[in-house]
């Protein structure tokens, strides 16, 4: 009658309730390695197409977003491939790993399940010890799988060894924030909170991962995410970051498991505090009792963002200095020259971010809107539709309230990448302008209303569909981040909403493309509210959607 | 004498700065039904909670099978069953999956039994959890509660939401398992049901146990109702632990309400004004219970 009792039995269970997810996340992720790695087989097979690419590599820019570049001159096929890849790949891995362990943990809690089965003869650790289990299955089979579907990629230079340090690599940055996702679940006191706090370690590791990566490399080893880039799979494959994973998964671990044996179910480290006797004058509607519900963990986003901006623009030093990749430029160039190359420099890779801010903040926003479907199957939406609330005003209220946070959220970001960022700059001229700070802005803004304009089209129409959005954004998102590196061809960029426009703020902005694509947005949304106005509620909407389409 | 199979002794929780539970004292025994009620937010579930080993108690202590209910809940849940007022349930297994499921958390087989609860009940098991309707959920708690072998069942307002019939059949199932010599543990604010079933009854109220005993012990405490009329004139109001005397409808009739421990004597002065009729209605539990939720 240990502290285990009947953690198979749960652990099925686990796997009962989640496997459609499970599978999901494995064969998106599985995939996305085979396929990059068959693409990279075919545009980086010969030391010439390599030899072409290395110079890009080495850029601060993409240093920043994708590691750093360690390889000689003679680098081999796999080593590019796993140079540039392992730290993106861990990337999805860990949130993967957060959202499940805080799914399989707290959220189960939240609900009351973890009440009714804890009445029963089970371990007090044993549901704690079902969700380590499933997340060590998943990670290690999507590790087992990278390394299989990479010795059979054939990578030039691939060695078996290396196919595996990566598998096992992966496996263990996913499976370490999984364990430090079970850790916050157990410290916060709700879901949301134990979210918060997850990705507030994981955003931390990854700033120091970034900022020693441009700066001092030898400083990577403080974060845990640097240890994926340590892996060094085809070069001279080390051990000791797995290692390194293992203890800290373990100590984590260890901490969640004390935890969970002496806390309250259903109380975290925090206390609850008392609230208000009334309501602030403020919360007089549907639409400021959503913002009442979510400001902190708007705030949290806005907060969170910001933080990365800055960071980002915390290195425009080292980015915006054409003479620390390339030294000769110097005799070449005259000094005014070289500041408008710098400028250019600068002006490249704040567009780059500028892409993945947009893309970051896209995701509140999204959230916000399907919020409107969660809400209004738990019940909650009952209460306000039986007042004189009309389905128009809580669609559009939800929605607006979407494209704000999603704004406040890019603007959080971008304001901090370009105030640092000029700040850090030892030449204030090299640094962004105003103008090219509201170009930025302007040619973000469409880009999040469509995404979001299709959210609202997806939750009024058809909000099963929810997953197809997401598949949609983290496609257009990475088929950019990764269009030159991988070469994709031209139409299969121009599928993502994030082609549509050129980026800026290194573009100017095409004001006849930002007018259609705000007039999509706009459209999609109205389609949205009109079949939500129209369909059941509390149900799954596909009848209306339907109608949508036939009329 | 046998063990008690709950002892709960001074027991405290605090959450943080508040007090959820001051002072919560008393047993249940094997054999007995044993009613637990009180106002909303009196701190009846997080007693329960409590003796789940789900929360952690502040002070004082609580055994149940002689085991103390933290540290041994593992061993004392194999032969515990309880059920929540409020079930949730994983929105994409079927009623009956999470019925056997549950059972097997017991180490326990579906077994004939299962089956008979499930027709009593007229559940569905083939529908998934999500679309079953609030009395439904309770239902598949209910149904996995009772067949489990266990020795103590714990219910939390557990006809929160059921139709009367499925009521009855509540109430049925819990006499059965009394027969059977088992200890039931019921929280409800359905107080007729406590009133039908329970043997003793345990009073709640701002954290602490303010009253303990059976229906009959409590009902001394309190009034019973008179209406009585006499051939020869009275004034009952002139005797002693008499209150609320007012006049009735017909010639020489009261109604009044007399101290429990007073009645022999009042009875007796007026049986010499010769009883015509006599009514008298014992306190029911809800009398009881707003004279106790009532008080300042
Ligand atoms: N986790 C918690 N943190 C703070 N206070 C709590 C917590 N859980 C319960 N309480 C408080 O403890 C008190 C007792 O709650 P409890 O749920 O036990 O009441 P109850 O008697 O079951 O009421 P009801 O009849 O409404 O079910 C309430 O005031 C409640 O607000
Ligand atoms: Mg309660």
């Amino acid at each position: 009658m240990g502290p285990f009792t009947q953690t198979g039995q749960l652990t099925r269970l686990a796997l009962r309730r989640d496997w459609w997810r499970l599978l999901l996340w494995g064969v998106s992720l599985v995939g996305l390695m085979m396929a990059v790695a068959a693409k990279f087989a075919t545009i980086y097979g010969t030391p010439a197409e390599i030899a072409g690419i290395t110079q890009a590599l080495k850029t601060p820019a993409i240093v920043a977003l994708f590691g750093p570049f360690r390889l000689g001159t003679h680098a081999t096929t796999a080593q590019v491939f796993a140079n540039e890849m392992l730290l993106f790949m861990a990337l999805i891995q860990v949130v993967m790993s957060i959202s499940l362990g805080i799914h399989a943990t707290r959220h189960e809690e939240d609900t009351g399940i973890t009440e009714l089965l804890r009445a029963h003869a089970i371990g007090s650790l044993a549901p704690l010890q079902a969700a380590v289990i499933e997340l060590t299955l998943i990670n290690l089979s999507i590790g087992i799988l990278d390394a299989l579907g990479l010795s059979l990629a054939g990578l030039p230079g691939a060695t078996w060894l290396g196919n595996w340090v990566i598998g096992l690599g992966l496996a263990a940055s996913g499976w370490v924030f999984g364990m430090l996702a079970l850790l916050s679940a157990q410290l916060a006191d709700h879901a949301t909170s134990a979210t918060g706090l997850a990705y507030a370690l994981f955003g931390l590791s990854y700033l120091v991962r970034m900022l020693t990566d441009v700066q001092a490399p030898r400083y990577t080893w403080l974060s845990p995410l640097g240890w994926v880039e340590k892996l060094a799979p085809y070069q001279q494959p080390r051990l000791l970051p797995l290692i390194l994973f293992g203890g800290l998964g373990l100590l984590c671990l260890g901490s969640a498991s004390v935890w969970a044996q002496c806390r309250d179910l259903g109380a975290g480290i925090l206390t609850i505090r008392a609230g208000r006797a009334t309501a602030a004058r403020a919360l007089r509607g549907p639409i400021t009792l959503l913002w009442r519900q979510e400001y902190r963990v708007i705030m949290g986003w806005v907060l969170g963002i910001t933080v990365l901006g800055a960071a980002y623009g915390a290195v425009f030093d080292t980015i915006g200095d054409i003479l620390k990749t390339n030294p000769t430029m110097q005799q070449v160039f005259g000094t005014n020259a070289l500041h408008a190359a710098n400028h250019q420099l600068i002006l490249t890779y704040s567009s780059t971010i500028a892409l993945v801010l947009t893309a970051v903040a896209s995701i509140p926003g999204l959230q916000l809107i399907f919020k409107l479907y969660h809400d209004d199957l738990s019940g909650w939406l009952d209460a306000l539709y039986a007042r004189p609330v009309s389905r128009q005003r809580l669609l559009l209220g939800y929605t607006g309230s979407a494209v704000t946070t999603s704004c406040l959220v890019f603007l959080g970001g971008w304001s901090g990448l370009v105030l640092v960022g000029n700040f850090s700059l030892t030449h204030a001229a090299d640094g962004l302008t105003w103008s090219e700070f509201l170009t930025g802005v302007a040619g973000s803004v469409p880009v999040m209303a469509l995404l979001l304009g299709l959210g609202a089209l997806v939750v009024g129409a058809w909000p099963q569909g929810r997953l197809v959005v997401w598949g949609y954004l983290a496609y257009a998102f990475i088929s950019q981040y990764l269009g030159n590196l991988l070469q994709l061809p031209h139409w299969a960029k121009s599928l993502g909403v994030f082609d549509w426009l050129p980026t800026v703020p290194d573009h100017a902005i095409n004001w006849v493309t930002v007018s259609w694509e705000l007039g999509l947005a706009i459209s999609c949304g109205l389609i949205g509210l009109g079949s939500y106005v129209r369909r059941n509620l509390q149900s799954h909407g596909s009848q209306a959607f339907h109608l949508i389409f036939t009329i | 004498m046998t063990q008690p199979i709950l002892q709960i002794n001074h027991l405290q929780k605090r959450f943080g700065t508040f007090t959820a539970l001051h002072d919560i004292t008393f047993t249940v025994n094997a054999g007995e039904v044993f009613g637990f009620i009180g106002p909303n937010g009196a701190g009846k579930s997080t007693t329960i909670r409590t003796l789940l080993g789900v929360i952690r108690a502040s002070g004082g202590s609580a055994t149940i099978f002689g085991h103390d209910v933290w540290r041994d809940r593992v061993t004392i849940h194999q032969r515990l069953a309880y059920v929540p007022g409020d079930v949730t349930l994983w929105p994409n297994l079927t009623g009956g999956e999470i019925i056997d499921l549950l059972l097997r958390l017991n180490g326990v087989a579906h077994s004939a039994r299962t089956d008979r609860l499930i027709t009593r009940f007229a559940l569905d098991p083939t529908k998934k959890a999500r679309t079953y309707s609030k009395g439904n959920r309770q239902k598949v708690a209910l149904i996995a509660a009772f067949s489990q072998p266990a020795d103590f069942y714990i219910f939390d307002e557990p006809t929160a939401g059921l139709d009367p019939l499925n009521e009855k059949y509540f109430q049925e199932a819990v006499l059965a398992l009394k027969q059977q010599g088992k200890a039931v543990l019921l929280s409800s604010h359905i107080l007729s049901e406590v009133e039908r079933m329970c043997d003793r009854i345990a009073i709640i109220r701002d954290d602490t146990i303010i009253e303990t005993g059976t229906l009959a012990d409590m009902r001394h405490l309190t009034r019973t109702q008179i209406t009585i009329t006499t051939q020869t004139p009275v004034d009952p109001a002139a005797l002693p632990g008499i209150h609320e005397a007012r006049v009735g409808h017909q010639v020489n009739e009261w109604q009044f309400a007399v101290e429990a421990d007073q009645l022999p004597g009042v009875l007796a002065a007026l049986a010499r004004h010769q009883i015509v009729a006599l009514t008298s209605t014992p306190p029911t539990l809800e009398d009881l219970f707003l004279h106790y939720y009532g008080k300042e």
